[in-house]
């Protein structure tokens, strides 16, 4: 190493000579006492950077960040929290059930043309139907506007529009669909229930709830 | 288990924090900024804590975090940077104020990228290695920036020595 290279590394580093830097200054006295005044410089320029620290800055510091840290936790419960109530409610809230959202598109879409093509017929039908279901079409049903068989996912039901006091509902008896539990759907402003009956099951689909919920009652206590 | 993270974390930074606060004013020249910035690096590195590999490398890990936020909020003008052209020293804050001051004159007139290097060299304690990690740039960079970051400094404060080290 000559004095130019050792100059260079003494001024980068001052405090880590290397062995060959500091067997250099050992043999060179011009660089020794290059070195002891970069270290002398060094030293003072410690000295000047060291401002004082404030006043409880460790404690200020650590304490503001586990304050922080807190005041995150409790946001991170609250984050959570809002989760899982907006959770609860995707899972409470009523969802369509595929089987009464069938109903309510026969309505929508397949109703009028099947009213417009029906041939003449046979109230018996209905009441047979119905009594193979195990349910009654009693009077206070309201005004049996149309009766007719209809064509439904594959199978045949018997479809019947009522007026009732609150509104005209359609009604599908089907004795080819067993259900588990009542089943529920909304769509086109139309809403519909479909009630497990024996053998079969019961749509009610119209844009009463109250005509639904009187057409079921009806239904249930028959 | 967060209390022993916690125990855990403030003993490892603890003793690092008055370094890094100075090394925050020096960049500042601001006691008030440098204590916020000093507070954003502390709750910073508390968050990456758990990723935090080499414990023992902790300082170095503080400083770049501080150097980083530094950068950041001085580019979003979030932070205000004294004016190199403004006095700002304050005697209370100093044990050689004159010195300081000095100090705070030879330092505006460094680079900024070599007034880094030198302050996390003589605060920090770091090799060039670890400066040059820390800012980016090679280790022969970083060596030439110190190299004359001294040069200058005994330019301003001796002003013999500048003559003498060219003549030596």
């Amino acid at each position: 190493m000559n004095c130019l290279e050792f100059r260079r590394v003494a001024l980068a580093e001052p405090r880590r000579l290397e062995a060959e830097a500091a067997r250099h200054a050992e043999q060179c006295d011009a660089c020794k006492e290059f070195l002891v005044r970069a270290l002398e410089d060094e030293a003072r320029l410690a000295r000047a950077l060291r401002v004082r620290a404030p006043e409880g800055l460790r404690a200020r510091l650590l304490d503001r960040t586990a304050a922080a840290r807190r005041s995150r936790g409790i946001l991170a419960l609250a984050a959570s929290l809002l989760a899982a109530v907006a959770i609860a409610l995707v899972l409470a809230w009523p969802r369509n059930d595929p089987l009464a959202l069938a109903g309510i598109d026969f309505v929508v879409f397949e109703e009028a043309q099947a009213i417009l093509e029906a041939k003449p017929a046979d109230p018996g039908e209905l009441r047979r139907v119905a009594a193979q279901l195990g349910v009654a079409l009693p009077a206070q049903l309201g005004e049996l506007r149309y009766i007719g068989p209809c064509p439904f996912q594959g199978s045949t039901g018997q479809h019947a529009v009522v007026k009732t006091a609150f509104g005209k509902a359609t009604l599908m008896l089907l004795p080819d669909r067993p259900l588990a539990s009542r089943a529920v759907a909304s769509a086109h402003g139309l809403e519909a229930v479909v009630v497990p009956a024996a053998g079969g099951s019961v749509a009610i689909i119209s844009g009463s709830s109250r005509s639904l919920e009187h057409i079921e009652m009806l239904l249930k206590s028959s | 288990m967060l209390g022993s993270r916690q125990a855990a974390f403030e003993a490892a930074v603890g003793d690092c924090l008055e370094d890094l606060y100075r090394y925050a004013y020096w960049l500042c020249r601001d006691r008030w900024q440098a204590e916020d910035l000093a507070q954003e690096t502390v709750l910073r590195a508390w968050r990456g804590w758990p990723g935090l590999r080499e414990h023992r490398a902790v300082k170095g890990w503080l400083f770049t975090i501080l150097y980083r936020e530094f950068a950041r909020g001085t580019g979003r003008r979030r932070l205000h940077v004294v004016p190199d052209d403004e006095l700002h020293i304050e005697p209370q804050d100093h044990a050689d104020p004159a010195l300081a001051i000095d100090v705070d004159r030879a330092l505006r007139a460094l680079g900024e990228e070599s007034r880094h290097a030198l302050l996390m060299q003589v605060l920090g304690g770091f090799s060039c290695a670890e400066i040059a990690s820390a800012l980016g740039a090679s280790e022969g960079a970083v060596m030439t920036r110190l190299t004359r970051a001294r040069q200058a400094l005994r330019r301003t404060l001796q002003p013999d020595a500048g003559r003498e080290a060219k003549e030596g």
